[in-house]
């Protein structure tokens, strides 16, 4: 049995009226590929954003490893959830780099600033992961002057150079153009050959079946149903998943 | 017309009283930077006390005239405090100098109109810059200032030259209290000389051979700090 990474226990998100997630309860092992699967408005971005604590949950635990970002339903240390971020990567829809940095300087600032690793050091390190992404000869380009792909993919670097322990995913192809999706979901497949723990947030229903491990299917702030990728797109058993499969043309 | 005799007469006076200008004014331009970073950094926090206390400051400052706030720092201000420090310590008379009171007077009140500026800058960026630092493990604070702050301030540059260069040309209300800057210079001269044209035309483009010369200045710094944003 392999190392639990991520263990999710009744987590609740409430923002106002709207309970958002409504007891969410899931554990992830070292190397597991998760995709989280759903209409939208079922909560698995938020979901996904509860995992490193850019969404403070309502209620419920949070652990990576064996580390809790916080005590169930007190308050969070920022500090705390600052550093245990470091553990967790995350990939966003709308890529998030940094515009006034370039490639190189946007996978070594958090190295730099976070990290406190030297800066000749922390440059090497950046080139290292920028080569991984097959953007090494992009290096001293802004965001501005690259392509939607290679800024996503530049985003990954930047991820993946804090050595993160588990990746997230939210809809990392979503705001690409249909030709540039390619290259992205290549640089996450490479990453999942190499056994990184990752959850995805996805729509790409083929790449979902290829890489991940385990389907999680929300719908309504709960998971509604989960099984092993083969099983779960050819022999759905809810009949909501049911429904959504077929809508999206499975 | 002896712009001649008045060219040679009024002109190094005035270019001395300039450098004092130039320097009054970068000092209290640094004065304004900070308070007003602090200032709008406190409004974007989310204690609500401090944003009142800030909000009532900023409407009183900005509510009355920068000339009426300098007479205030340098007569008033210092009336109040002898007072005050006068019931513990007897006899105590505080004394503030032109330049100080100026110095002050400037700062505090383009210190508001800056924090504005920076507001509206920060919050001009896009919150997924907060959130994916945040990702990376910076808290907040870091977050702001490591990411933030410097995209706002290549946002913020543009309206921040060219309050500096109101500034500079809102020193000459500080003749008001006394400075011996350029305005005060030329009266004197025009009224001992009676060359009025000549010397408010020579202390008029003392103000332009700086403020335009640094107009252009703010342009070409503005293009090269906005091309990647």
């Amino acid at each position: 049995m392999s190392k639990i990474m991520v263990t999710i226990q009744d987590l609740h998100k409430r923002f106002g009226e709207n309970e958002i997630l409504k007891g969410i309860d899931l554990s992830i092992s070292q190397g597991e590929k998760v995709a989280i699967i759903g209409p939208s408005g079922s909560g698995k971005s938020t979901f996904l954003r509860c995992i490193n604590y850019l969404e403070q949950p309502t209620s419920g635990t949070v652990m990576i490893e064996d580390k809790k970002f916080a005590e169930p339903n007190q308050k969070a240390n920022e500090k705390h959830v600052a550093s245990l971020r470091q553990e967790v990567g995350m990939v966003f829809q709308s890529f998030n780099l940094y515009p006034h940095k370039t490639a190189l300087e946007n996978v070594m600032a958090a190295l730099i600033t976070i990290r406190k690793i030297p800066k000749g050091q922390a440059i090497k390190i950046a080139e290292t992961f920028l080569q991984k992404v097959g953007l090494a000869n992009r290096k001293d380009h802004y965001p501005s002057q690259l392509s939607g792909g290679q800024q996503q993919r530049v985003a990954i670097a930047r991820a993946l150079a804090m050595e993160p322990k588990v990746m997230l995913f939210d809809e990392a192809t979503s705001a690409l153009d249909p030709q540039l999706v390619g290259e992205v979901l290549q640089v996450i497949r490479e990453l999942a050959n190499e056994g990184m723990t990752m959850v995805l947030v996805t729509h790409e229903m083929k790449f979902a079946r290829e890489v991940a491990d385990r389907i999680i299917f929300m719908d309504g702030g709960v998971i509604v149903e989960e099984g092993e990728p083969d099983t779960f797109f050819t022999n759905p058993k809810h009949p909501r998943t049911k429904e959504f499969l077929q809508q999206v043309g499975n | 017309m002896d712009f001649k005799t008045a060219f040679e007469q009024l002109t190094p006076s005035l270019l001395e009283a300039l450098g004092l200008v130039v320097t009054l004014a970068l000092l209290s331009f640094v004065l304004a930077l900070t308070i007003g970073m602090l200032v709008a950094l406190g409004r974007l926090s989310k204690v609500r006390s401090l944003q009142v206390v800030l909000i009532a400051f900023l409407e009183i400052v900005r509510g009355t005239p920068l000339l009426v706030q300098l007479l205030y720092v340098y007569y008033v201000l210092p009336e109040i405090i002898s007072y005050i420090v006068g019931i513990w310590v007897p006899g105590y008379h505080m004394n503030i100098s032109a330049f100080t009171a100026s110095i002050i007077g400037l700062g505090v009140n383009y210190g508001c109109y800056l924090s504005e500026v920076f507001r509206s800058s920060i919050q001009a960026i896009d919150k997924g810059q907060l959130e994916a630092a945040k990702a990376l493990g910076y808290t907040s604070r870091k977050a702001m200032w490591h990411i933030v702050i410097p995209q706002s301030i290549r946002i913020a540059l543009p309206p921040l030259g060219n309050y500096f260069n109101a500034m500079l040309k809102d020193t000459s209300l500080c003749a008001f209290i006394t400075l011996g800057e350029i305005i005060l210079k030329t009266q004197a001269y025009a009224s001992q000389t009676f060359l009025t044209i000549e010397s408010y035309t020579i202390a008029a483009l003392i103000y332009l051979i700086v403020s335009i010369p640094l107009g252009q200045a703010i342009r070409i710094m503005e293009r090269r700090l906005r091309r990647h944003v």
